[in-house]
């Protein structure tokens, strides 16, 4: 017998250390993505008004916040619900709503990814609306968003990607965590040739260059948010 | 005269461009459309090859895959040489440059040769195992020389540009080969909107109406082909993979495609583009349709070239308008061999005769028996070829006549003079994919030959492959092959469609012969091939079988058939025949061997695909990681991170910067990326009684706000991994691994709570990317810190060490942890990992003034060696408990629960007297550093074998103690203290050293107090 079956007063909120981890706005301090030595900036600067098969954007320094809990503890579900205002997606789903977004990674683990500046917020908010078992796990710095759009973007995914990611197999707001090349992502298609790629700080490197090499008998294009 | 032996019309080949090759040297004329060996037999060129282990010149037999003979090194370049292409397989370019394979130094004069003729007798099958093996020192000069002669091809000595890459493809139905049966499968599994592949070797689809004069619905059989690929192209569901072979097949109808895609247009493939591609394919059914292989006889100098399949001179007269030759003998036991000598005949050359060895009775005839006479040719029934003669071509033939069963010759023999001989002894199905996934193949009477047997894949035939070789069943049975797997898979087929069709002909029953008799029994007659690849004869099957070699894996073994890139596709079922024969037992009886993946070499471009260069490994980076590459670090590899080694300063050597870095933490300070190490945040209510569980010591009492080190043991007691784990609040811990076992220990974490424990509430997840981790290190550590922290009281008595803080560092919020990997006051930095950059430069600005010295994994091994830290990997092998390792201290007995590993650090064995046990040794020579993995003795002079006591795990030169230290395994070890031992050498040196604590420096650990 576990503490949280025996304790319905357990709170969630006063069991773990929540803290701001970004700098006040005021301080007017920039982090640096993973694919800050990339310089993306400058590519697409260069690439500007140029149309790619193969469009990559990275979405940075948003909010990626993890959360654990089973879906038969209704403190956990109906705390996300209050605080998203969304219900947490089923198997292999990513429900959007505006600049928010959750996507299902295992049967008890989604990632919620929120604008940057309110990621402190919405985790207190999160910390304090669940109850029972859970976790609220910050992840913010350590993974980022590449976003591919295009025609070809499906070709490269099948060099990259065992997975089926034809449309009869993976249609849009379907999401997957797989292997990815020699690494892992959480894939997921967001349009008809849009498609989001969640990927690991350490590993941004060489998913770029391998994006980079897939794209090579296309035509790449950066693109800036 | 250039390609004396071109038609002057007719052949699928592209007369208004000719193109221009190089052979061994020499420049010819083709056509787009030839294939180089068809280019090679309209220039006339006989000898493409010298045989592996004869040197007997070979020529062109077979117009596909099975040719066993015109194995070319391809490539104009160094860099872009390709051993084992098939000639028959490859496309001609202009500038395809192509040498012999076999033949050294070259095919027409060739010094083997006469090695080769004297060396028939010196080389009997099995003369590996019998002349090489001994005397074995000899084996590497024999290997060379075998290697050299056998003419395996040879690799590139540069770096191949070209690009190859892989692709992942999905599918319901997967078709493997585009004839007459694959198409029809396609195009009905096409309509129902299934998702199909269909996959071809050769560059056109059609398969064998690429060389046929049938008809199809009524038009002649290649419209109806292009028909069907022009409506297969316009769906969507469909892909179409010409060029493209299907090397294995695996389980779980997993597929590997082996697509050649720009080699047939140059030598070198366009910036960008790839050379070829592997599809690595998974579908829900797969259709083969891969045909068969016409069979030749087996006989007398049947290797000498101009000897030919009858069907692959069909091929080169209808399909590339070259005839092989100018006057034929055929050979048969079958209707279908005669069409050789009608397209012959009809190319305007001469056909000598028509050999049929099926015995007629009294006036019966046949239908191609008819035609022939008709058209003028002879046709001797129940006769054979007994023998050819000639050298590097055919000039005659023996012929007899042989008895109706075929085993025996009926008559005289008599002479025919001819330059050309084509055989047919039927067709075996190409069955190696239903093999590959270790179904055992069938022998049929009727087929004569094997066809696929049980599956346990998802799998239909259709075609030749299935013994099916009148065309009107072929394309029946694609149809309804393509409508079940559509069918199978999901989809729904239109009923009323049917498949193509053709005229049914009649024909007279074919005859199972192999080899034919020959007046000489078969070890004296001449050379009988069944395998020319590999040089394997009837005479030295028929030796093997002799020799007690029964089993038929044991005969090919023995004798090599069926090996290597030939994979028996046209000697398999001869040989066994003949295996079969010799020991009066039937082929069914006798079985088969079986086929392995790849049905035709692979390049290994192509295996690798991208995974080579930049992208053979990820490569992991910190945020840091910049900063490091801008000072000139030199990097480690700990599991796929780049740690910084060192930063070695101009003029510096590896040692003189290990001792600066070292002396710069013990005197004033130095700073360590050290976001590697493995970060698990824990939370979760039975968080606390997990790490009790998991870790060796106790964790029931640590509080809020503290950090501990554990020990982390699998079941038997060993170390594994090691760590701080700090209390963040009461249900919530961060846990920090081993750089290098972050994923495993993470893995076992969960392993445990959902099997072991799944009634503990705790969640495990990684942050080890989420955080940035800068350890400041040294005396002036809190000076440094107090520089860049804005809001804390850093002093002992506000933050002592073992304590955590939340701080804000320059404006950025971060948690501050007081450990020490040094001994020194040190502090942990742990800031969001996009801010990571942006303190550590900080912290370097700020540190500047007291000498803050970036320092890498290498300093950081010297400084905790020099506190006895372990390094959980280095100090230890999965064989040392924490009481070996004098770290007693960490393990609590006493907690209610138990703990992993602590029954396994119980048994007798790891509780018993002089196990092995850390220690520390100082060298009796201070500057004098013990090699890592040294094994002391007591005795130097001991007579080898020496009774060894252990291993050194760490050693280096201690520029702050001023002398070498070392940690060691010594067997008793911690009660052997002040004792000395010896570390003998390669050099034939003894390095002697006195066993101490493994603590050179502050045992009390004060400096880290302070």
């Amino acid at each position: 017998m576990s503490d949280s079956e025996n304790n319905q007063a357990f709170n969630y909120a006063a069991s773990v250390d929540c803290i701001e981890q970004r700098p006040a706005t005021e301080r007017q301090i920039t982090g640096q993505s993973p694919l800050h030595h990339a310089d993306l900036g400058t590519v697409a600067q260069a690439q500007l008004g140029q149309t790619g098969t193969v469009q990559l954007t990275e979405l940075k320094l948003l909010g990626h916040l993890i959360l654990r809990g089973r879906l038969d503890n209704v403190g956990f579900t109906s705390g996300v619900k209050l605080t998203l205002g969304l219900e947490l997606p089923g198997t292999l789903q990513m429900v959007v709503d505006g600049d928010i977004s959750i996507r299902w990674i295992s049967p008890d683990e989604w990632l919620v990814v929120v604008p940057g500046e309110r990621s402190y917020e919405i985790e207190q908010a999160l910390v304090n609306n669940v109850q029972g078992h859970c976790a609220v796990i910050n992840a913010s710095g350590g993974q980022t968003i590449l976003r591919l759009q295009g025609e070809d973007v499906q070709k490269v995914l099948q060099k990259s990607v065992p997975l089926d990611v034809h449309p009869r197999s993976f249609p849009i707001g379907k999401v997957v965590t797989t292997v990815f090349a020699k690494t892992q992502a959480v894939i997921s298609r967001t349009g008809d040739q849009q498609w989001e790629l969640v990927i690991r700080r350490s590993f941004s490197d060489y998913v770029w260059l391998w994006l980079q090499d897939c794209s090579a008998e296309f035509k790449l294009v950066i693109t800036e948010q | 005269m250039a390609q004396q032996n071109r038609l002057i019309e007719g052949g699928r080949i592209a007369r208004d461009s000719q193109i221009n090759f190089s052979y061994n040297g020499k420049t010819y004329p083709g056509f787009v459309g030839d294939t180089l060996a068809s280019a090679m037999l309209a220039n006339g060129i006989d000898v493409v090859g010298r045989s592996f282990k004869y040197s007997r010149p070979r020529g062109i037999v077979a117009a596909g895959a099975e040719e066993p003979n015109a194995i070319m090194q391809l490539g104009a370049t160094e860099a872009t040489q390709v051993p084992n292409v098939r000639a028959t397989q490859q496309e001609l370019f202009a500038g395809l440059v192509c040498q012999a394979t076999n033949g050294w130094p070259n095919v027409e004069f060739d010094m083997m040769a006469s090695l080769g003729t004297v060396g028939a007798s010196v080389m009997p099958p099995g003369f590996y195992y019998k002349t090489f093996m001994y005397p074995k020192s000899m084996w590497n000069t024999y290997e060379k020389f075998i290697r050299k002669a056998a003419g395996l091809g040879r690799s590139p000595l540069e770096a191949d540009p070209d690009r190859y890459d892989h692709y992942n493809q999905h599918a319901d139905v997967v078709i493997v080969g585009a004839g007459p049966a694959g198409l029809s499968a396609a195009l009905e599994a096409g309509r129902s909107g299934a998702r199909v592949i269909i996959a071809d070797e050769q560059a056109e689809f059609g398969g064998a109406l690429l060389h046929s004069k049938q008809s199809v619905n009524g038009m002649p059989a290649m419209d109806w082909v292009a028909s069907v690929v022009a409506e297969l192209a316009e769906l969507d569901n469909v892909m179409m993979l010409p060029k493209s072979t299907v090397n294995g097949y695996h389980d779980h109808n997993f597929l590997t495609i082996h697509q050649r895609c720009t080699d047939h247009i140059a030598d070198r493939a366009e910036k960008n583009q790839s050379r070829q591609r592997m599809h690595r394919v998974r579908t829900k059914w797969v259709v083969l349709a891969s045909g068969a292989h016409e069979r030749p006889l087996v006989f007398g100098n049947n290797d000498v070239p101009g000897c030919m399949l009858a069907d692959a001179v069909s091929t080169y007269i209808n399909r590339y308008a070259v005839v092989p030759g100018k006057k034929l003998v055929l050979m048969t036991t079958n209707d279908g061999g005669y069409q050789a000598a009608f397209d012959w005949h009809e190319a305007g050359r001469e056909v000598v005769a028509i050999l049929d060895t099926r015995s007629y009775q009294g006036t019966d005839t046949s239908a191609v028996i008819d035609r022939a006479r008709e058209l003028g040719i002879k046709v001797l029934t129940g006769s054979a070829v007994v023998e050819v003669q000639g050298a590097k071509r055919v000039s005659a033939v023996s012929i007899a006549s042989l008895n109706s069963q075929g085993d025996q010759l009926a008559g005289p023999v008599s002479q025919l003079s001819c330059d050309t001989v084509a055989s047919s002894g039927g067709w075996s199905p190409a069955i190696h994919l239903s093999c590959h996934t270790g179904s055992r193949p069938v022998w049929s009477d009727q087929v004569i030959g094997f066809i696929p047997g049980e599956t346990v894949q998802k799998q239909l035939i259709a075609g030749a492959i299935g013994g099916t070789f009148d065309l009107q069943s072929c394309l029946a049975q694609g149809t309804r092959a393509g409508a079940e797997a559509a069918n199978n898979a999901g989809f729904t087929v239109d009923a009323t469609a049917s498949g193509a069709t053709a005229e049914s002909v009649a024909e007279t029953a074919p005859m199972a012969l192999f080899h034919i008799p020959h007046p000489k029994e078969t070890s004296r007659a001449p050379k009988q091939f069944v395998d020319f690849q590999n040089d394997v004869t009837a005479a030295g099957i028929e030796l093997a079988t002799r020799e007690g070699f029964e089993s038929i894996e044991h005969v090919k073994r023995y004798t090599a058939l069926g090996f290597g890139t030939d994979q028996g596709k046209l000697g398999n079922i001869n040989g066994m025949a003949i295996a079969a024969k010799s020991m009066q037992k039937t082929i069914p009886q006798t079985g088969t061997t079986i086929f392995r993946p790849n049905y035709t070499p692979v390049t290994f471009g192509a295996i690798a695909g991208r995974n080579c260069g930049e992208l053979f490994d990820p490569k992991r980076f910190s945020a840091m990681h910049q900063w490091h590459l801008d000072h000139g670090a030199l990097f480690e590899d700990v599991g796929n991170w780049k740690r910084p080694w060192y930063f070695p300063q101009p003029g510096e050597s590896m040692q003189q910067s290990l001792e600066r870095e070292c002396l710069a933490v013990r005197d004033s300070a130095g700073v360590l990326d050290a976001s590697t190490l493995g970060k698990i945040d824990i939370q979760g209510p039975d968080a606390r009684e997990f790490l009790g569980r998991v870790y060796t010591n106790a964790w029931a009492k640590l509080a809020v706000g503290k950090c501990r080190y554990g020990l982390m043991c699998g079941e038997d007691g060993m170390v594994f991994d090691d760590g701080v784990t700090a209390c963040l609040a009461d249900n919530h811990f961060v846990m920090t691994t081993t750089t290098g076992g972050a994923a495993r220990v993470l893995e076992w974490l969960e392993i445990y709570q959902q099997t072991e424990w799944p009634e503990l509430e705790v969640y495990f997840n990684s942050v080890t990317d989420h955080w940035s981790t800068i350890t400041v290190t040294g005396p002036n550590a809190r000076k440094i810190l107090d520089q860049v922290v804005d809001d804390i009281d850093l002093s002992n008595d506000a933050f002592k060490y073992m304590d955590w803080k939340a701080a804000t560092v320059m404006g950025v919020p971060a948690r501050i942890f007081r450990i020490s990997f040094t001994g020194e006051l040190s502090y942990e930095i742990n800031v969001q990992a996009n801010y990571g950059m942006r303190i550590w430069e900080a912290v370097m600005d700020k540190g500047a003034a007291y000498n803050l010295t970036p320092y890498g994994t290498e300093t950081m091994h010297i400084l905790r060696a020099e506190k006895g830290f372990i390094i959980a990997g280095q100090d230890t092998d999965g064989s040392v408990h924490p009481y070996d390792l004098g770290m007693g201290w960490a393990v609590s007995q006493k907690k209610p629960f138990s703990f992993i590993g602590k029954r396994g650090m119980a048994r007798e064995d790891c509780v018993k007297e002089g196990r092995k046990q850390l220690v520390g040794l100082i060298t009796a020579d201070p500057k004098k550093v013990i090699p890592e993995g040294s094994q002391a003795v007591d005795d130097p002079k001991q007579s080898i074998p020496m009774t060894m006591l252990g291993h050194v795990t760490s050693s280096y030169y201690s520029a702050c103690l001023g002398h070498s230290i070392a940690m060691a395994y010594i067997r008793n070890g911690h009660n052997r203290m002040g004792e000395t031992v010896f570390y003998p050498q390669a050099d034939g040196s003894a390095i002697e050293a006195t066993i101490c604590s493994p603590i050179f420096l502050d045992p009390k650990g004060e400096r880290q107090n302070v």
